[in-house]
């Protein structure tokens, strides 16, 4: 099994670092919204010295982490899998031994991954001198603790985009479908705006849906935000959450399966 | 004359197209309609923590946003679904077949495609910028609309000029897929006034990447904050912009060598 994950690694970089190109501009595309907000937030924090308690470094430190947390997290499989489905190229990869999904389509998403995040260290480090964060309330158990939540937020993640992805096999419509999956994240997962400054049913409804745990709650556990209780129950969501995706991307997975039948097959 | 035909020509063939999906549009109304609603519910959380942002008032953000909707609009209906298709062209070589028709192919190659049900989003900036408008308590005479409408329409040529420079470049550089992504990439930036962002961003969003000329620009011109003289500057913008956009495309096609032979 390893042996198949280290070939597919080596396949999935090299035809992504053919598309190099197009991963910058994917960079620039994916930067631009958190540094408006960015801009937005800390000019208003300036003008009247604290929003809501939070002042600009706050918000500043916000984005700023948000910028990695939102790299390690977020994944692009439904642009990289739910065509094959369509187009029937999906085919060729049922008939090996192994998952299209959990193997190929996630080694894809990693070392889609690897390379922006080559394109994105400079990015921030050039941030970094402009604002001149003051990031001296990170404590290195925060970053540790944030580990395993990125990582359980990546893989909660990932496998709701994929059974959103897999819906590819019942309508061609899922390109919409998830567009309505990426407005809630914005929503509820603290993307737009720290969720303290959203409208309190907004704030307690997030606390039960998974979005949070892909931006909000690593966000918080680095900047050393969090409650003893907050990260107990930031992390009871993330291990509820991942079981019920684990179900759900297999239940829908299964069944789709079934139904697949490849165009000029 | 030829070009009114054509156009509505156009117009007719991208009606019928949008009719064959008939669902599919209706989904996307809907979608776009949830974007308006996250759009004035993230401008709402702005103004519960602020009365202003760079000097502008919960009205004129959603005038903004009105202006914003209608460049975003260009982009979405003329720019993105042309682009796509002149992309196909080069790589496939039908864009001979495009060359050898009697018509300017610079209008050819931006008008053929209109995703016409966005004309919607049209009406729907106009009705943002002007409850705006009337929210702010801005005072617009009828030489300040006049001075918006003129200003709109040049930003929107510069806009579309940079276009031109942008896919053209794709005779030179055939690999170049990514022709208008860093316009679309930016256009976020046209959301709120220029004033709130930090000095770099500002110049990259007015002289680089002009965002902002089509949207921030425009506005001032309705709140009456330019005089006669910028006013006149940015409509040379527009101009300038439009013939040094022609002359690019025009070296650009005698780049061009066609993909099939």
């Amino acid at each position: 099994m390893l042996k198949v994950f280290q070939r597919l690694w080596q396949v999935n970089w090299a035809e992504q670092w053919q598309y190099r190109a197009n991963l910058i501009m994917y960079l620039l595309y994916w930067l631009v919204s958190p540094i408006i907000y960015l801009a937005v937030w800390t000019s208003i924090a300036q003008s009247k010295g604290s929003v809501n308690g939070l002042t600009a470094n706050d918000f500043v430190t916000y984005y700023m982490t948000l910028l990695i947390v939102d790299q390690i997290t977020s994944n692009i499989v439904i642009h990289t899998f739910a065509y094959k489905v369509q187009d029937g190229s999906l085919s060729g990869e049922l008939v090996r031994p192994i998952h299209p999904m959990l193997t190929n389509a996630l080694v894809n998403n990693i070392a889609f991954k690897g390379l922006t995040i080559m394109g994105f260290i400079p990015v921030w480090i050039v941030l970094f001198f402009l604002y001149k964060p003051d990031f001296s309330n990170v404590a290195w158990s925060g970053i540790l603790l944030a580990i395993p939540a990125m990582l359980i937020g990546f893989s909660v993640g990932f496998l709701l985009s994929a059974a959103i992805t897999s819906l590819a096999f019942w309508t061609t419509r899922v390109y919409s479908i998830h567009e309505f999956y990426y407005a809630l994240m914005l929503l509820f997962s603290g993307q737009f705006v720290p969720l303290t400054l959203m409208p309190k049913i907004v704030q307690e409804v997030a606390q039960y849906l998974p979005y949070q745990l892909q931006i909000y709650f690593p966000i918080q556990l680095i900047l050393g935000k969090l409650s003893g209780a907050q990260i107990l129950h930031g992390y009871t969501m993330g291990v509820i959450w991942l079981t019920v995706s684990i179900v759900v991307f297999n239940w829908v997975w299964r069944n789709g399966v079934k139904r697949y039948s490849a165009v000029g097959a | 004359m030829n070009t009114w035909k054509l156009l509505s020509a156009f117009l007719k063939v991208n009606v019928q197209m949008a009719l064959a999906y008939r669902a599919d549009t209706v989904v996307n109304i809907l979608l776009n309609i949830m974007w308006l609603g996250w759009e004035l519910l993230s401008l709402g959380i702005i103004f519960s923590n602020t009365e202003t942002i760079g000097g502008w008032g919960f009205g004129e953000l959603i005038a903004l946003l009105g202006v914003f909707r209608l460049v975003h609009t260009l982009m979405i209906a003329l720019i993105w679904p042309n682009t796509e298709k002149f992309n196909q062209s080069i790589r496939d070589g039908s864009m001979d077949y495009t060359l050898l028709q009697p018509v300017n192919s610079m209008f050819l190659v931006t008008f053929s495609r209109i995703t016409v049900w966005r004309a919607w989003d049209l009406i729907l900036a106009a009705v943002l910028i002007v409850v705006g408008v009337n929210m702010s308590g801005d005072t617009a005479t009828p030489l300040s609309i006049l001075a918006f409408i003129v200003l709109t329409i040049s930003g929107a040529i510069v806009i579309y000029s940079l276009w031109i420079v942008l896919i053209a470049l794709t005779f030179w550089f055939t690999k170049f897929d990514n022709n208008v992504t860093i316009l679309q990439a930016l256009l976020d930036a046209g959301r709120y006034p220029v004033t709130v962002y930090p000095v770099w961003l500002r110049i990259l969003v007015t002289f680089i990447i002009p965002i902002a000329v089509a949207t921030t620009i425009p506005l001032q011109g309705l709140r009456g904050e330019l005089d006669l003289g910028r006013i006149l500057m940015f409509v040379a913008i527009g101009v300038a912009s439009f013939l040094v956009a022609s002359q690019v495309w025009k070296r650009g096609l005698k780049q061009y060598s066609g993909a099939s032979s």
